[in-house]
């Protein structure tokens, strides 16, 4: 499935993303950082082995799908696709300008490789659900995956789209949960009480699997796992830390939407193996 | 001489069969609506097409997202204020936003839609509502017939779609086989130039009815019917406004957002002409028959007649 060479270069490139906000991040002045790097080894995963994509054709038919349901995130997606090739790394530098294909959150519309609009949060599983319920009707056999935040399950459409996901057997769903336990505010347990997450969707008749959310391994086989159960969606509810990869970002929430100051730059580009 | 009825909500049903009929791009979304608009036969007919996803219309609609930027045109039909306010966030930011082609059929438009359920189900502010986000093509058609025809226009519009229908009695109004007027406003009586009567929807009949009455008195009025309520036909109602220099908007719903809104906005901008608007006048209704209710509520035809006739007076 994956063996530990592939490990290293997916390990590689996940810190290459990281390299790639915190640039986007200091050189523009804005965006999330933090969560960012909570979902960054998981979206690594998603496109640099698990997905049936081609970013020679964004619009495919038959490409698996992604839906950032936790938008803020974008950042780190958004290097991604550039460095999966669907459009120049030049544009990362545009984050959040004026006539930039690259939105505050995400546009589908404005962005190659983007599955989906995203952003106000909540709505990622219900448009996810859409699709792998699309590919039922067309007799197309792509999978669809979600990443939502743990905050995030505060949303009622959250459990709207979890119940009828299950109710109709969606198998080529599978939700992940950066279950990085922060939200804005604070952490999930002091602004919303989120847990026990695995058993509220076991309770919603989702197959569920916890795992660590920075070990890639761990994503490509719960994934793989995922894929097999057929008769159901699954989650993946991954444990992850808020600005995993950079020492001063960890356990700092302010690091949620912050911009690096000069030294800072520096020092995290240092910690994700960057050349100064 | 007795009423015909020409049901909306089978209208829908019925565009529903003739679409995926035609085409296999066509998707029934239903939140627990499907018997409300007795889709049956197209359950019967089409069971991969349909998908229920029960009581959810936030979920309905980010389903239609999901649906729509894979290729298929799914049309949700439920109570038109569980779609425009409890799901207005998804039908602006996942559906009107990326520009897909998802449909939504709001259903109890107006408090002749509503009627006896009460302002719980009675809908007055879905089109005033969905007039602010951009990218909506908007339609009110006037009967069952028309809805079917709104449909079957509007099917490969590449935007989003809302198509206003009623709870099954509407009258009907235009002989079978109508084609629906995309964009265009429809002059449907020209007894003159005295004053334009604005209207659209199932309260078409009414205004009908208004003018013959009018045009007794001696008042010679031009029935517009205003069934594209977005795009609007700038162009045709400011003509209209120019003839007749008065006019009179006539909406089952809040006077502020829609029609009257709508036409007040046109007079302001270049076509000036003196208006009174008819409809809710930004008050909550109550339970009732539905006729009874359209009277109590200023949309009688008397009170249409009384009002264009007030209205001529004030032209200079």
């Amino acid at each position: 499935m994956v063996d530990n060479m592939q490990i290293k270069q997916l390990e590689e490139i996940s810190k290459g993303l990281r390299r790639d906000v915190v640039e986007m991040v200091y050189r523009t002045g804005d965006g999330h950082p933090g969560a960012s790097f909570s979902v960054a080894d998981i979206i690594t995963a998603l496109y640099f082995h698990i997905m049936k994509i081609d970013p020679t054709r964004p619009d495919w038919e038959d490409r698996d799908r992604f839906v950032l349901s936790k938008g803020h995130s974008c950042p780190i997606l958004y290097a991604a696709l550039a460095r999966k090739g669907y459009f120049a790394p030049e544009h990362l530098m545009t984050l959040r300008y004026l006539h930039s294909i690259l939105q505050g959150h995400p546009y589908a519309p404005k962005t190659p490789g983007l599955d989906s609009t995203a952003g106000s949060l909540g709505n990622g599983v219900a448009i996810g659900l859409g699709m792998a319920l699309a590919a039922r009707i067309q007799k197309k056999d792509y999978q669809v995956f979600v990443a939502t935040g743990d905050g995030e399950l505060g949303e009622g459409l959250i459990w709207e789209a979890a119940m009828a996901a299950s109710h109709l057997k969606a198998g080529n769903l599978t939700v992940y949960v950066d279950n990085n336990n922060y939200q804005s505010g604070g952490t999930v347990d002091e602004v919303s009480g989120p847990y026990p997450i695995a058993e509220k969707w076991a309770a919603f008749g989702w197959h569920c699997q916890e795992i660590d959310g920075h070990d890639l391994g761990q994503i490509i086989k719960a994934t793989a796992i995922a894929r097999e159960v057929t008769d159901k969606p699954s989650v993946i509810v991954a444990r992850t830390v808020k600005g995993n990869g950079v020492s001063f970002m960890v356990g700092d929430n302010t690091w949620h939407k912050r911009v690096y100051n000069e030294a800072e730059y520096k020092q995290a580009l240092r910690e994700l193996g960057g050349v100064l | 001489m007795s009423i015909v009825y020409d049901n909306t909500r089978i209208g829908f049903r019925d565009g529903m069969m003739e679409l995926a009929a035609e085409r296999d791009d066509i998707v029934l979304v239903s939140t627990d609506s499907l018997k409300v608009v007795k889709g049956e036969p197209f359950q019967e007919r089409w069971p991969d097409r349909v998908i229920e996803l029960g009581i959810a219309e936030q979920n309905g609609v980010a389903v239609c997202a999901g649906l729509a930027s894979s290729g298929l045109i799914p049309y949700l039909c439920t109570y038109a204020g569980f779609l425009t306010m409890r799901a207005c966030e998804q039908m602006r930011t996942f559906v009107g936003y990326p520009q897909l082609k998802a449909r939504f059929i709001g259903a109890n438009g107006g408090i002749y839609g509503g009627n006896r359920e009460g302002v719980t189900h009675q809908f007055i502010e879905d089109l005033g509502i969905l007039r602010t986000i951009p990218g909506y093509t908007i339609l009110c058609p006037a009967d069952g017939g028309q809805v079917k025809a709104a449909m079957k226009a509007s099917v490969d519009i590449a935007g989003p779609v809302y198509i206003r229908i009623g709870s099954g009695r509407e009258e009907k109004v235009f002989p079978d086989g109508t084609p629906f007027e995309l964009g265009k406003i429809r002059i449907l009586k020209s007894y003159g130039n005295d004053v334009a009567l604005f209207c659209n929807g199932f309260i078409l009949n009414r205004v009908l009815k208004a003018a013959a009455e009018l045009e007794a008195l001696g008042v010679h009025a031009t029935v517009v019917e205003v069934a594209t309520l977005k795009p609007l036909d700038v162009e045709g109602i400011s003509a209209v406004l120019a003839s007749c220099g008065c006019a009179v908007t006539i909406e089952d719903h809040n006077v502020i957002g829609a029609l009257g809104s709508a036409v007040a906005e046109v007079i302001a901008e270049g076509a000036p002409a003196v208006l009174a608007r008819l409809g809710l006048q930004d008050i909550y209704a109550e339970s009732g028959y539905a006729d009874e209710l359209l009277d109590a509520y200023g949309m009688s035809v008397g009170e249409i007649v009384r009002t264009a006739q007030k209205t001529v007076g004030k032209k200079r």
